[in-house]
């Protein structure tokens, strides 16, 4: 260990950063895990310990299972469409056309704003009667004063994920982006010299050669749709009724509103532990296809 | 040599480290020291309020700009700094600070249990001090300091009386012919229709902020509940009455029926508190539900420009009174850990007591109704509602006050289910109240 380049005494230099994250980190989640045995409220500092009942009453509740529900097929609908449009963005913004580099500007402006600012300007934007596309519809001769996105059960998650996916794109492109443009110029001339025509250039140089950036996007998306939280809260409160109440929201609602922190806690350590079990499985899955050039 | 060299620094890296971990932990918990002593004897301190609510639209806000300053007049060395945060954020923040010891000297608090910083929650954790002695306690009206109350001794001192009721367009109301405010529930219905059949939209409610769909609940809930049980919640913390009592259907039935009829708005799911007001200050709807906080907000000038009048919302039975939900409006507490009770005693003394001028500017500045004896009724428009309740006693506190949080805002959920034309029926949202306050109510 006596080595000239790493001296045994630059140990010490971890020591602040270990100890921020040790401070502000672990010890946070520690108590986590002790408050989701508790019934502590937030702000009395004494508090009985009940064992798995928050757990047992969140399952009776079925609050788990709306709030699951929901953060699950906001998180399918947002992988795929953040990505399918994303993926088809970059293919577009790859050509050589001209002013390429002010549609990808245009298409990175959403992510520039702030959660909060895009969920106030898309809650004008879906307002029944006199919204943006309230009355855009009404210039067509549709019936825009009852569409009700937001107000509507049937809609509420969509359109809140909808959003989400809009701001989201640009970060994914520019992500697909850079993954298109290493891919070896001679591997696609080797193609075309071969006979293959575009699309199959695509599917089968440029596709299997984006697996990285694929894993990438993926992976952000599935972690970024299980957080889900900014627009269920700025935009729907959760509502209507339970609607659009995700995993995060619900925790918040349960300790904030509702004062029940120890109850709180336990649903945070299931979704913890869920999105760790997805995450993980996400990564291990698509590590395994992919291939370097 | 290479050994002392090496030993050297050692020691200085532990150094470093040591010194920046110890001032990086430091740096979290630094105490502010505010309490400088002049050469005279006389300190200077540095008072904190935090509140709740948003900025007066237009003028000065009575909290951030008249209080600061006439306190500072009158008392040199006292500066007052105030803070005013969104009811939600005020809600989580102040908890987050009474726990980690960070509360400000003077806060906001509900009266009962109506809200997440109520006074029985807070007083009952010991956040909040005495101030029974207080000279100008037995200047508030009985009522008042009893709801600000826990176990007879007074913790807060209430901004004043709050009615809920109904606003209305009293143009519309002549246009359509309706002579007379609605005195019971058959004519309310009445009333809504005719509204309807013209083409008007009878009331509209911004049913997209959640709370707001208490606002027409607790009214009708105070005729059908608490008329006919005034110790309902009571009863309901000794196990003897529920929520499935045919009283509170009866209340949510009704409440669902002004929805099924199509007199309130539809999308109100879509429409947000701003949006409804707005609504009704352009004269879009003839009606809404608010309670009488929101002064400001509905007597100000919209696209239409029409007279405004205020009644409670009749639900009772033809031939009977018609009760109304008025009650103690929130107030301001003292932090019992405060290391200036004696500035802070000094700063109340002066504003509540009645021959003050901070007294008369607060009076002038507050919407709600002074709890104050002897203050008269500032605003016409609530003349009638107020006499109302103080000739008949015909009144209960808003539901809410008396259960534990929670149970309201699944009052609001499962409701919320009805507005969006779910199957779920009154009877489900009673039992699911119920269940709420049955995990809430363990203690």
């Amino acid at each position: 260990m006596n080595s000239a380049v790493l001296k045994k005494t630059m140990y010490w230099f971890v020591v602040p950063a270990l100890t921020m994250y040790l401070v502000f980190w672990i010890y946070p989640i520690l108590r986590l895990f002790q408050y989701s045995f508790s019934d502590y409220n937030g702000f009395v500092q004494d508090f009985n310990y009940v064992g798995f009942d928050n757990f047992s009453q969140i399952f009776k509740d079925g609050v788990a299972g709306t709030s699951l529900t929901n953060t699950l097929i906001y998180t399918l609908v947002f992988v795929v469409f953040s990505n399918l449009i994303a993926l088809g963005l970059a293919f577009l913004l790859n050509m050589k056309i001209r002013a390429t580099g002010l549609y990808r500007t245009a298409a990175y402006v959403p992510t520039l704003f702030s959660a909060i600012v895009v969920g106030f300007i898309w809650s004008y934007v879906y307002m029944p009667d006199s919204g943006l596309i309230a009355t855009v519809l009404s210039w067509f001769g549709f019936d825009g004063a009852n569409l009700n996105l937001l107000g509507n059960y049937d809609s509420a998650l969509y359109a809140i994920t909808t959003v989400d996916i809009w701001k989201h794109i640009g970060t994914s492109t520019v992500i697909f982006l850079a993954g298109l443009q290493t891919v070896p110029v001679d591997l696609e001339e080797a193609g075309k010299i071969d006979g293959a025509n575009a699309w199959k250039i695509t599917r089968f140089i440029r596709l299997p050669l984006l697996a990285t950036s694929i894993t990438i996007n993926l992976t952000l998306s599935v972690i970024n749709g299980l957080k889900a939280f900014d627009y269920s809260f700025i935009m729907t409160n959760g509502g209507p009724g339970r609607a659009t109440s995700t995993l995060l929201f619900e925790i918040f609602r349960m300790a904030f509103r509702e004062q029940q922190y120890g109850k709180a806690s336990a649903l945070a350590v299931i979704s913890f532990a869920l999105i760790i079990v997805i995450t993980s499985f996400f990564v291990l899955k698509l590590n395994k296809r992919e291939v370097s050039a | 040599m290479i050994n002392k060299k090496r030993k050297l620094s050692t020691i200085l890296a532990s150094i470093t480290v040591l010194a920046t971990t110890v001032g990086l932990l430091s740096g979290c918990g630094s105490s502010d020291n505010n309490g400088e002593t002049g050469k005279d004897g006389t300190k200077n301190v540095t008072l904190t309020m935090v509140v709740s609510g948003n900025k007066a639209a237009d003028g000065q806000d009575f909290e951030l700009d008249v209080l600061p300053k006439m306190v500072n007049e009158k008392f040199p060395n006292i500066k007052l700094e105030v803070q005013k945060l969104p009811d939600d954020q005020y809600n989580t923040s102040i908890k987050t600070k009474l726990a980690a010891g960070e509360a400000p000297d003077f806060f906001r608090v509900w009266p009962r249990m109506g809200s997440a910083a109520s006074i029985i929650d807070l007083s009952k954790a010991g956040y909040l001090a005495d101030l029974s002695d207080l000279p100008f306690m037995s200047n508030i009206t009985d009522g008042a300091r009893e709801d600000m109350s826990n176990d007879g001794k007074v913790y807060g001192i209430a901004k004043g009386i709050d009615m809920l009721g109904t606003y209305y367009n009293k143009d519309l109301f002549a246009q359509v012919g309706i002579t007379e405010i609605p005195q019971d529930w058959e004519s309310f219905l009445a009333a809504s229709q005719k509204l309807k059949d013209a083409g008007i939209t009878p009331i509209v409610m911004g049913d997209k902020d959640p709370w707001w769909i208490q606002f027409g609940a607790y009214q009708l809930a105070a005729n059908t509940v608490y008329s006919a049980d005034k110790d309902f919640d009571l009863k309901l913390q000794t196990g003897e009455k529920k929520f499935t009592d045919p009283t509170w259907v009866k209340a949510i039935s009704m409440y669902k029926e002004l929805y099924d009829k199509g007199y309130i708005a539809k999308n109100t799911l879509g429409l947000g508190g701003p949006q409804a007001t707005q609504m009704f200050i352009d004269g879009k709807a003839a009606m809404i539900f608010d309670g009488t906080w929101d002064y400001p907000t509905l007597t100000a000038q919209g696209a239409a420009s029409f007279e405004r009048g205020f009644f409670p919302l009749p639900g009772n039975e033809k031939g009977q009174p018609v009760w109304q939900a008025v009650s103690t409006a929130a107030g301001w507490a003292v932090n019992a850990k405060t290391d200036h009770l004696e500035e802070v005693k000094q700063v109340l003394n002066y504003w509540f007591d009645s021959e003050s001028d901070l007294f008369k500017e607060w009076v002038k500045l507050n919407p709600s109704i002074s709890a104050f004896n002897g203050v008269p009724l500032n605003n016409d428009l609530y003349k009638e509602s107020y006499e109302l309740y103080q000739s008949s006693g015909n009144s209960s506190y808003f539901a809410n006050q008396m259960w534990p949080n929670g149970v309201a805002d699944t009052l609001q959920v499962k409701f919320g289910e009805i507005i969006g034309g779910r199957k779920t029926t009154p009877e489900d949202v009673a039992s699911a109240m119920q269940a709420k306050f049955d995990e809430l109510w363990k203690k």
